[in-house]
């Protein structure tokens, strides 16, 4: 299972509508973008954490799991702002760079935390057949419900072809890891075919006419959680104009 | 290569994401029609998209001694064409923010245009110039996973670079100072993924030839089986 997907099956918010989620993660998401790092991407990251962790109950391992590679690359990608080129000396430490660097870095925590605030309440299969209504295909929403389904399947694929070939020291020199990752990447593509196929044959013997029906849980929007959202992203902006024109 | 959520000015993320549109809805467009013509390749694409996915997912070894992933954009490109590549990748780029964190929504656009649009059409082409040029199936897809590879991350360093302009140089010394920071990991990256990508062609011409031919790889069994 992956870390996300088990967390938003787990979390509290797992029965809310996903719409309810989408618009108060991703309003977030858009105002700690939209409004200046400073204080903005505090305010949003903070309340990102406090729901993930308060109401939402996202375990904070769960969270510092899935968080801490996307952090290694934000942190590396400032990097560069820290140092300017192209003066004398060619390449010089910028102490000018230490702002704007810490405000990529602030904003890109905010975001990231707005994000796993979408990911780990709300389970993709609730939102792929949803997709439709947003104006996406229907034939695309099919493909990206057969991708959820498949991958899981082809990831502990991948595990136990993996296990097996650590059993077998395939994973002892530089050329048996080569020859072992080939043997992996071969192995799901034959799968996931294989799969495919049946399926293929499955659905046909089923009376397969070209449409996919999933079934979606009904469930209501609340109205007080729409309100509270609502309340919450004004207040976040109106606090953030406040302080930076003071 | 992803860039991370929230990483991207809104203007940036904005202007990526309507570069890239067209070529999803191209995709889409081909996808949609081949889906009403034969209601089977739906199923076909599903496991083409779910093959990227978990093929992104596998651990390549680096020489700094960390682990790499590869991005599965040549192979993708070779055996499933760049008009599909555009619509499988921007569903498995959406599957990787939201199931794994690794890039983002508001980053999702310009992600697409660097891993889904650039990286594949490099690739394909640069396999069919080599297989016309007499090149073996091998040094097609070596060149294609490898310069697919490079190609991608050379248009992240520009929309890094275009994003945060260097006080100096600009966005030309700003392209130059991200180009080398991710050459350490990425260079190395692009060679093993050239040659990890080489030794999954070969076992798939032993194993598979069938589902090769079926995607019009042509391989010399094939090209026996058919004669």
């Amino acid at each position: 299972m992956l870390a996300l997907d088990a967390g938003a099956y787990a979390s509290r918010w797992r029965h809310r509508h996903p719409g309810e989620k989408a618009l108060l993660s991703l309003g977030l998401l858009v105002v700690t973008v939209a409004l200046p790092p400073w204080p903005g991407a505090l305010f949003c990251g903070v309340a990102a954490l406090a729901l993930l962790l308060g109401p939402a109950r996202v375990g904070a391992r769960i969270v510092w799991r899935v968080v801490r590679i996307p952090l290694g690359f934000i942190l590396a990608g400032a990097v560069p702002l820290l140092v300017a080129v192209g003066g004398d000396p060619w390449l010089a430490l910028d102490p000018a760079g230490l702002r704007p660097a810490a405000e990529l870095v602030g904003r890109a925590i905010a975001a990231l935390l707005c994000l796993v605030l979408f990911a780990a309440t709300t389970p993709l299969a609730d939102v792929v057949p949803r997709l439709h209504r947003l104006g996406v295909p229907p034939a695309v929403t099919e493909i990206a419900g057969i991708v959820y389904r498949l991958l899981f399947q082809l990831l502990e694929s991948v595990r136990v072809v993996r296990e097996a070939q650590a059993i077998r020291l395939g994973f002892r020199t530089w050329r048996t890891t080569y020859r072992s990752l080939a043997g992996q990447g071969a192995a799901i593509f034959v799968r996931a075919f294989d799969r495919a196929r049946r399926l293929e044959q499955g659905l046909a013997a089923r009376g397969y006419d070209g449409e996919l029906r999933v079934q979606v849980a009904a469930q209501p929007v609340s109205r007080a959680f729409v309100a509270a959202t609502l309340v919450l992203l004004a207040g976040i902006v109106a606090l953030t104009l406040l302080v930076v024109r003071a | 290569m992803h860039i991370a959520e929230g990483y991207l000015p809104p203007l940036h993320a904005a202007a990526w994401t309507v570069a890239a549109a067209p070529f999803v809805v191209h995709g889409a467009r081909a996808v949609v029609r081949r889906v009403r013509e034969d209601p089977d390749s739906k199923l076909l694409l599903g496991a083409a998209g779910a093959f990227s996915f978990v093929l992104s997912a596998l651990k390549i070894p680096s020489v700094t001694g960390s682990c790499s992933h590869p991005t599965g954009t040549g192979l993708g490109a070779v055996l499933f064409r760049p008009p599909v590549m555009a619509l499988l990748g921007t569903i498995v780029l959406f599957f990787q923010a939201v199931l794994l964190a690794h890039g983002g929504l508001t980053t999702l656009g310009a992600n697409v245009f660097s891993m889904a649009i650039v990286g594949p059409w490099v690739a394909y082409g640069v396999y069919r110039l080599t297989r016309k040029a007499g090149g073996g199936l091998g040094l097609g897809v070596f060149l294609a996973a490898a310069l697919g590879d490079l190609a991608t991350y050379c248009v992240t360093s520009v929309q890094l670079g275009l994003a945060f302009p260097d006080p100096v140089s600009g966005t030309g010394g700003a392209v130059v100072k991200f180009l080398s920071i991710f050459a350490v990991t990425q260079i190395p990256l692009a060679i093993s993924e050239g040659l990890l990508t080489v030794l999954i062609v070969r076992l798939l011409v032993r194993v598979s030839p069938d589902d090769l031919a079926r995607l019009g790889i042509r391989t010399r069994t094939s090209e026996e089986v058919a004669a």
